[in-house]
């Protein structure tokens, strides 16, 4: 899945941000590599969107040391400003702009040439569906849209980092996954992306790796299947049957099995023994099945969620 | 260079809002209906010029200071500029072009409206005594100062203020009074009052933006 390269596109290092007393950050230390996408997930207040403020130069007051492509942040501002293309949370625009207005305003701020512009503004609007409002004042458009024409002026100049917060948010399904189409394509052009959504299974959708906030501190940095790895097996098989039945209650008297239940009608979760072959245990699941002749739509040993594996730092640390 | 990028901008945005196309064209329609009021009321005919400068000269400060305060303001408060900071380039390109904005637009309404006076006084069969244009001269210079201390703290205290109500708050018993000051020179008699007049606005003006810009640089978004 991953198009990353071996360099470090972006590193964080020990980067603590103080509001008063309140510790937003503390310590936060991680590298993003060249052409990768960044998972970034925590609850509400946790520090996703205080580390991409930071990272965009929006608060500069801060302990630590941010590099990005090898500039420093901020003493080299003018040289990151270069490379950085930002969505923020709530992306706004002066009321009286139009689209086409905007992206125009931003592409040459950006250091474009009035050609490229011209040259660019058609082709991210028919990227982003947006080509009939180009001239509609942007006060006028939907939550969505809006939340477009904000992807649109940060993919205007063509960016080497991409930071996304919460850029999912107000999208209906289809937009979800034209936007997730999108992020990937410009991963696979070699955009380094930082992605932050509150939406976990969004973010397992497009992040090569995924780092979990809490409290202002990184709890986990991983690929998602290292993240799984940390959680405990579960040793549950589902099995959807394809019509409602008793017969089930026989899956009881397989070898290895500690107990079924229906917490559905029509879904079976088997619980497994611990420490039995869980291969051997499905082998025979699928002959009782057979011998029962009950008629199944799936069986899948069931591993942890992203969203588990999310509830499982975040509980922790609130333990804590 | 993004400051004439910014400033045309800022110039596209501003020229045709509701409070500029108040002063386009409510300011004339004003300053005529006060000259028939004038004299009907104290019978009295004084050149409608020197009236229709006096009008501007205290509703276009006020106008563009409430104008440059509410305007920054909002969009600071809604977070339109963090498009612009992440951008390369300087903070103080935004409030520079914003104030040279306003004062392009509001000097131009106020320039309509002397004009307007002009006309009007022609019209209704008065000379243009070389006097008037003297004291045109005058009000001009102390308008134009005055609209640019006025712009100048409107910047100020959009920057500082956290709310709306606290910027209009500000402007009135801050803006207003502060605008005055290029009157000192007229009323205190000194020599080439003109000159003063335009130099003390000049530094007034910029001390307040140059401490606007000091806390814009330095603001956490």
């Amino acid at each position: 899945m991953s198009g990353a390269g071996s360099t470090d596109f972006v590193v964080l290092k020990n980067v603590s941000k103080y509001y008063g007393a309140f510790r937003a950050l503390d310590k936060v230390s991680f590298t993003i590599k060249e052409g990768e996408i960044f998972g970034y997930i925590g609850p509400n207040g946790a520090g996703k969107t205080t580390t991409m403020k930071i990272l965009v130069d929006l608060i500069s007051n801060f302990q630590g040391e941010i590099s990005i492509g090898g500039y420093q942040v901020p003493k080299e501002r003018t040289a990151v400003h270069r490379l950085l293309g930002y969505l923020p949370q709530n992306v706004a625009f002066q009321e009286w702009r139009t689209v086409n207005h905007a992206l125009t305003t931003f592409g040459r701020l950006s250091g474009l040439s009035e050609q490229n512009v011209n040259n660019n503004i058609p082709k991210i609007l028919d990227l982003l569906g947006l080509s009939e409002v180009r001239h509609k004042k942007i006060s006028q458009l939907s939550g969505g849209m809006i939340q477009k024409v904000g992807l649109a002026q940060a993919l205007i100049h063509e960016p080497k980092f991409l930071v996304l917060d919460e850029p999912l948010g107000g999208l209906d399904p289809l937009s979800r996954h034209q936007f997730k189409e999108i992020v990937l394509k410009l991963r696979n052009q070699g955009s380094t992306i930082l992605f932050s959504s509150h939406i976990l299974s969004d973010v397992q959708d497009v992040a090569d790796r995924i780092g979990i906030i809490n409290r202002g501190r990184i709890k986990r940095i991983g690929t998602l299947n290292e993240l799984k790895s940390d959680l405990q097996p579960q040793n549950i098989v589902e099995v959807l049957l394809s019509y409602v039945s008793d017969k089930w209650i026989e899956f009881r008297s397989i070898i290895g099995v500690k107990s079924v239940e229906q917490p559905s009608p029509g879904r079976i979760l088997v619980y497994l023994l611990e420490g039995v072959d869980e291969a051997k245990v499905i082998d025979d699941l699928v002959q009782a099945i057979a011998c029962l002749k009950i008629r199944v739509r799936g069986i899948t040993l069931l591993s942890p969620s992203l969203d588990e594996i999310y509830l499982n730092y975040v509980q922790e640390s609130e333990t804590a | 260079m993004s400051l004439p990028l910014l400033f045309v901008d800022e110039l596209r945005g501003f020229y045709k809002s509701k409070v500029m196309l108040f002063l386009w064209v409510g300011l004339p329609v004003i300053a005529i209906l006060f000259r028939f009021v004038q004299v009907t009321t104290t019978g009295q005919e004084i050149s409608f010029t020197v009236i229709s400068t006096l009008i501007v000269s205290s509703l276009a400060g006020t106008l563009a200071s409430v104008m440059l305060a509410v305007s920054i303001i909002n969009e600071k408060n809604r977070h339109v500029y963090e498009l612009f900071l992440i951008r390369p380039l300087k903070r103080r390109d935004i409030l520079f072009s914003k104030y040279l904005s306003v004062y392009l637009c509001v000097a131009i309404a106020s320039l309509i409206s002397v004009l307007v006076g002009i006309v009007t006084d022609f019209a209704m069969g008065g000379t243009l005594s070389s006097a008037v244009f003297d004291s045109l001269g005058q009000s001009l210079a102390i308008s134009f100062s005055m609209i640019a201390i006025a712009c100048a703290a409107g910047v100020l205290i959009g920057i500082v203020s956290p709310s709306v109500l606290v910027g209009a708050i500000l402007v009135i018993y801050g803006g207003n009074q502060i605008s005055v000051v290029p009157l000192l020179p007229t009323l205190l008699n000194i020599s080439y009052a003109d000159l003063f007049t335009v130099g003390l606005a000049a530094v007034t003006a910029t001390v307040l933006l140059a401490i606007a810009v000091y806390a814009f640089n330095h603001k956490q978004f």
